[in-house]
């Protein structure tokens, strides 16, 4: 199976590729999207405003693969971008394949949160959920989507509920670090492989 | 509520982990990919590597390092040790490194953790403080611990949080390596006046100690070497052991 990280520019890939290798993943890292991949990867690193704006140049494209059936996966900021609207690094517009925005955690905690917190499932009817409950995988970020749709099937908690793993058609958006999350970010990855083989 | 993280930290010179007392007296530790491994398996949350390398060969050997065991890792890995410009952060993420830590080049040049946060994110950015108790205070050295900088340590954290940290790594010089407890006071000082995760690191003997860092300092990690390295503590009884003292840990 081949999966392809898009590259903004900036930050550690290394890690979502070699987490993705070792489930067995035949993966490229690119600038921009291209063709003859089973999943597209928009990895965690990044200030949303950048990332929104660099993705723009290439929206038709991305739009084509997600309206063609490829998977995308979202880490972090990944997942961040396919909402409609974000507003770290002054407001601008994501890919709006998700109704809602991204905004910060508005209550009194420190920020970033940095550190592992339990998954709690919320939401039956996505496999990508398999064996995760209850759960700790590993956070860092400042900024929580506020979905405006139901595709909110996994939670976690820092001072608010927030969505941690969200899936919608072909789309997969994880606001943990599956590839940070030892052997649970893992089992994740291994059910984004099954899901992907059906 | 985030769990309380375990750090193990490994001093990477020339490729090897070593263990030194009060930053001196190195000894041989072992494989820094194989080590990182085990303290994986052990149930460590992160790992962090420093490069008390003095060399450029010293540390061409270091980057091999991280790029090693980010490739058998899947806990988040920090680099620090010699970083001086945007271009260390830079190839250092590029090669596996989750975070960097900058010390002595913070203090020196206050722009690279404003510039580097703007970058590459905050989370990306811890700074780490070595502080040293002079008379009622502690102070700021760098250069591992022989430059007095005359900064105060508690002051200089409000600082680098407000330059863009995201983290701070908070060491004792006095306590390391002597296994005599983390310096308490210290770190509740520092986790009181910033609103970003602090790290609690140098002087861990005991498990007890883990315990008081976290419930009188209420530091949000705590890192150790030594003790992990010579197995005086193992990392899943550590955990046990705070969890049967009501410190949520992650097991």
């Amino acid at each position: 199976m081949k999966a392809l990280i898009i590259n903004y520019g900036v930050g550690n890939l290394f890690s979502i590729y070699s987490g993705l290798r070792r489930i067995g993943f035949d993966v490229s890292i690119s600038n921009e999207p291209k063709e003859g991949f089973d999943l597209i990867v928009l990895p965690g690193v990044g200030s949303f405003s950048a990332v929104a704006s660099y993705l723009s140049k290439y929206y038709n494209q991305l739009n084509e693969f997600r309206k063609n059936g490829i998977a995308f996966l979202g880490v972090c900021l990944g997942m961040q971008v396919m909402f409609e609207y974000g507003t770290e690094g002054g407001p601008s517009r994501g890919l709006g394949w998700i109704k809602g925005k991204v905004d910060k955690i508005h209550v009194d905690v420190k920020l970033p949160h940095i550190g592992w917190d339990k998954l709690y499932l919320v939401k039956e009817g996505c496999e990508l959920t398999e064996g995760l409950n209850n759960d700790y995988v590993y956070y860092v970020h400042s900024y929580i989507a506020y979905p405006g749709e139901d595709v909110t099937y996994m939670k976690s908690k820092y001072g608010i509920e927030y969505p941690a793993l969200i899936c919608k058609d072909n789309l997969i958006g994880t606001q943990f670090h599956p590839e940070k999350s030892g052997d649970v970010g893992k089992r994740f990855l291994e059910n984004l492989a099954r899901w992907l083989r059906r | 509520m985030t769990t309380k993280r375990i750090i193990a930290c490994l001093d990477v010179k020339d490729g090897r982990v070593v263990k030194g007392v009060n930053f001196l007296n190195l000894k041989d530790k072992g494989d820094p990919v194989e080590l990182a491994s085990r303290y994986e398996e052990e149930g460590a949350d992160e790992i962090v590597f420093l490069d008390i390398s003095a060399t450029i060969e010293g540390r061409k050997t270091l980057l091999e390092a991280v790029k090693n065991t980010a490739s058998v890792l899947s806990i988040p890995l920090t680099v620090g040790g010699g970083i001086r410009t945007l271009d260390d952060v830079s190839r250092l993420l590029a090669n596996g490194a989750d975070k960097v830590s900058i010390n002595t080049a913070a203090v020196e040049n206050k722009q690279l953790i404003s510039i580097a946060s703007r970058e590459f994110g905050a989370q990306a950015i811890v700074v780490a403080i070595d502080a040293k108790r002079i008379n009622d205070k502690w102070i700021v050295f760098t250069k591992s611990g022989t430059y007095n900088t005359g900064l105060d340590a508690v002051k200089w954290a409000s600082e680098v949080e407000r330059l863009g940290a995201g983290e701070i790594l908070l060491t004792s010089i006095d306590r390391d390596g002597t296994r005599d407890g983390y310096d308490y006071e210290l770190t509740k000082k520092v986790v009181d006046v910033v609103k970003i995760p602090v790290i609690a690191s140098g002087g861990a003997g005991k498990m007890e100690h883990f315990y008081q860092v976290f419930s009188y300092s209420n530091a949000d990690a705590a890192l150790a070497a030594g003790i992990f390295h010579d197995g005086v503590i193992r990392i899943r009884e550590l955990k046990k052991y705070l969890l049967q003292r009501g410190i949520e840990v992650r097991l």
